[in-house]
């Protein structure tokens, strides 16, 4: 899967997941998610949950910070290059 | 302890009977054992009475010698022997030994300034025929309540907002203001309520009415006077002023018992009460079938070191959704969390098994720093004076030990709390909590929203900041905020006196005796909170009494099911009509669409994330009060209590 099909599919779960609430809200793909509430650390997990069913990411502790996961394109990029080694190594 | 209501009108057109009988229906669960009135031509007064001290004698309303001053009271003055002996000495006559005709000739001896002299947790309001003037009061930190309401130019006054209502007087209005406080601090922040017109006394305030006209007056301020070091002798006088206000606490004519919860601080209360009091101990405690809420294994080993008798209410599915619907009537307000759920079940135990009295320990974690909020204001502090430090963020991930551990770790964790807000922000300490329960808020209304534009609770809460605010460290500020924001009007009120005195059961809270405040109030930081650890100086003082893994335990805080209480996995069918889109639509208060994302998410078994969890109370707390108080008008179907006249 590209990285622009991975962004669509992250873009749409998280405004099902945690916007659903707030049908108004416009969130760019560079927007940080943290800063902007639309997410917790309770979510990260459940973003986590995911990334492992939707795409067979599994993320690990050391690979839950803001540079992978902070922004729809963060995430994106995160899963492609992680799915470009095999959705279980990678940088970060 | 008791329930109150009455009237004070502006002009003598006489109280009927019945409005003072409506009026005491909506307080009786507060008072079961007796009940009585004053009827006059300009003021009415309606008691429901707890028979604790002076159980022969003290019915109420009372009145001095000669009737010219008469008293409605909730509460107790623990110092009354000692008054009564001043007072006594001073030329008083009295009938009773009980401490609510103490009231009366302290306030003949020494005006509103008796307040000063009282050490106890009380509302009154005192009649004084000779200048047709009524004296409401409240206590230091709110343990009692007292509700008022002017309306068609008098004065409604009650121990709970109920009572107004049952009047037929006062109408039951929504407040949007103060729900939308509710939804940021959990509580209404006095002297605002959720109903429009219907004010809440400040803890330690008084107000007068007089020709027509209320007048307010504050006797008592929290103040942080914190000393560069710990007194020599403080341990010693911490234990010494902590036994001294539990034997002050055993002070009744019927046995006292103890709630349980397995942690240090109501530990430390029935330990101390074990040694003082003259019956053999009963302790009470809530269990959870979700072991992670769970602290039974503690209890006992407490039960069992101080040879109690030991009660237990174990909570089980269904138990909170059963009950809610009562919990809200009696809380009188829409609420965040269920924990108040529980607290009426034990209340019910309690009275069950005999107890109308119990000591509990809250007060304790406000006094000497136990929450983890007191930790995160420190470390956010320590993380911010080296934003770029990659290992400080780190320590948040030793807070609240009992969520799940994978969402403590990592960026999001630590920048949840450092991204909160600046240390120069007055609310800095509660911004993350703040903003947290201000995400229900997503599921408002438009209409809603529109009619809260221009309102900003933070702002309103900065504004209303005492002047030496600044003054006080910055623990002390949070701990201020805990007090006036959390203690008073949830902890004290929607989870503390209305849950217990639904059931007459009246609590009592040695840590609240306000000598124990002043003392932890001028101890420095430090000797409460040392590094990471919480409650220092307590547990040296009197962490002897308790056993060991009790005494070094950390905080659990008091939790309850939120989610699986109402989704277990169908909701019951009082939440499904309530969260109908139908009903939704009807009251107003929140979005169908959301809710109904929210529930799918239930259903789903997904919202378990804090944000949702309290969404779901929220709203069907809020839907639940709005049918019960606005709606339907529940207090008004009452029918009137037969009362007989004991003054006038």
């Amino acid at each position: 899967m590209d990285e622009p099909d991975i962004l669509a599919r992250t873009r749409a779960y998280v405004h099902e997941t945690f916007l659903y609430m707030r049908p108004g809200f416009v969130l760019g793909d560079s927007d940080r998610l943290l800063q902007r509430g639309v997410i917790d650390s309770m979510g990260v997990m459940e973003l986590i949950g995911f990334l492992r069913s939707e795409f067979g990411v599994v993320v690990s502790d050391e690979d839950i910070t803001e540079q992978n996961l902070g922004t729809l394109a963060d995430i994106a990029g995160y899963v492609a290059r992680k799915g470009a080694n095999g959705g279980n190594g990678g940088p970060g | 302890m008791c329930g109150f209501a009455g009237v004070a009108r502006r002009e003598p057109r006489g109280v009927a009977a019945a409005t003072l009988g409506r009026m005491a229906a909506a307080l009786r669960h507060r008072g079961p054992d007796g009940h009585g009135r004053y009827a006059g031509p300009r003021v009415g007064l309606a008691h429901v009475r707890l028979s604790i001290i002076d159980v022969a004698g003290g019915a109420q309303p009372l009145g001095n010698e000669d009737g010219s001053v008469l008293v409605v009271y909730n509460g107790e003055v623990y110092n009354y022997r000692e008054l009564h002996a001043e007072l006594v000495a001073a030329g008083h006559r009295f009938r009773t030994r009980s401490d609510t005709e103490v009231l009366v000739h302290a306030y003949e001896q020494w005006g509103p300034a008796m307040l000063d002299r009282l050490n106890g947790q009380f509302a009154f309001a005192i009649y004084d025929r000779r200048n047709e003037t009524v004296f409401l009061a409240r206590d230091r930190f709110g343990v009692r309540p007292l509700f008022y309401s002017i309306a068609g130019g008098d004065l409604w006054f009650a121990s709970e907002a109920k009572a107004l209502f049952a009047s037929g007087e006062v109408a039951a209005e929504i407040d949007p203001v103060g729900l939308d406080q509710v939804f940021t601090f959990w509580a209404a922040r006095p002297p605002r309520t959720v109903f429009r017109g219907v004010s809440s006394l400040e803890p330690g305030c008084f107000a007068v009415w007089q020709d027509g006209r209320l007048r307010h007056g504050r006797y008592y301020e929290l103040d942080y006077p914190e000393a560069g070091e710990e007194p020599g002798d403080a341990v010693a006088t911490l234990r010494s002023l902590l036994a001294g206000s539990v034997g002050l606490r055993l002070r009744s004519d019927v046995p006292v018992g103890g709630y349980l919860s397995g942690g240090l601080d109501s530990s430390i209360g029935c330990a101390l009460a074990a040694r003082e009091s003259p019956y053999a101990l009963r302790t009470f405690s809530v269990t959870f079938d979700d072991p992670e809420l769970d602290e039974r294994y503690f209890q006992l080993l407490v039960a069992q070191e101080l040879h109690s008798q030991h009660f237990v209410q174990g909570i089980g599915p269904g138990d909170v959704a059963r009950v809610f619907p009562d919990v809200v009537w009696h809380a009188e307000t829409p609420l965040v969390r269920t924990a108040p759920a529980p607290m009426y079940l034990l209340a019910q135990l309690t009275r069950e098994h005999g107890i109308k009295v119990v000591l509990t320990g809250e007060g304790s974690d406000e006094l000497f720093l136990g929450y983890d909020l007191f930790k995160e204001t420190a470390l956010r502090l320590f993380c911010l004076r080296q934003p770029h430090s990659r290992s400080r963020p780190r320590l948040f991930e030793r807070l609240y030990p009992y969520l799940d551990a994978r969402s403590r770790r990592g960026d999001f964790w630590g920048r949840f709390f450092l991204d909160a807000g600046s240390p120069d922000d007055p609310l800095f300490s509660h911004l993350p909590r703040f903003q947290l329960t201000a995400r229900i808020k997503d599921f408002y209304s438009g209409d809603l929203r529109a009619t809260l534009a221009q309102d900003d609770p933070l702002d309103e809460l900065r504004a209303a900041l005492p002047s030496r605010f600044s003054d006080w460290s910055p623990l002390n500020r949070a701990a201020y905020l805990e007090m006036v924001t959390l203690l008073s009007p949830y902890l004290l009120a929607a989870q503390g006196d209305r849950m217990s005195l639904a059931h007459g059961v009246e609590g009592r809270f040695p840590f609240l005796d306000h000598r124990l405040f002043e003392f932890a109030a001028r101890l420095p930081a430090q000797s409460k909170l040392r590094g990471l650890h919480e409650k220092a100086i307590l547990r040296r003082a009197v962490g002897d009494l308790v056993p060991s893994s009790v005494g070094q335990r950390p905080k659990q805080p008091y939790r309850a099911p939120d989610v699986p209480a109402f989704f277990n996995p169908e909701p019951a069918e009082y939440v499904r009509e309530l969260l109908d889109g139908s009903n939704l639509a009807r009251t107003g208060l929140f979005e169908p669409a959301a809710v109904a994302g929210l529930v799918r998410r239930c259903h789903a078994g997904l919202a378990t994330g804090f944000r949702e969890s309290q969404a779901v109370v929220a709203i069907v707390s809020a839907e639940l009060w709005h049918r019960q108080f606005i709606a339907e008008r529940a207090a008004m179907q009452l029918d009137p209590l037969p009362m007989p006249v004991l003054a006038g």
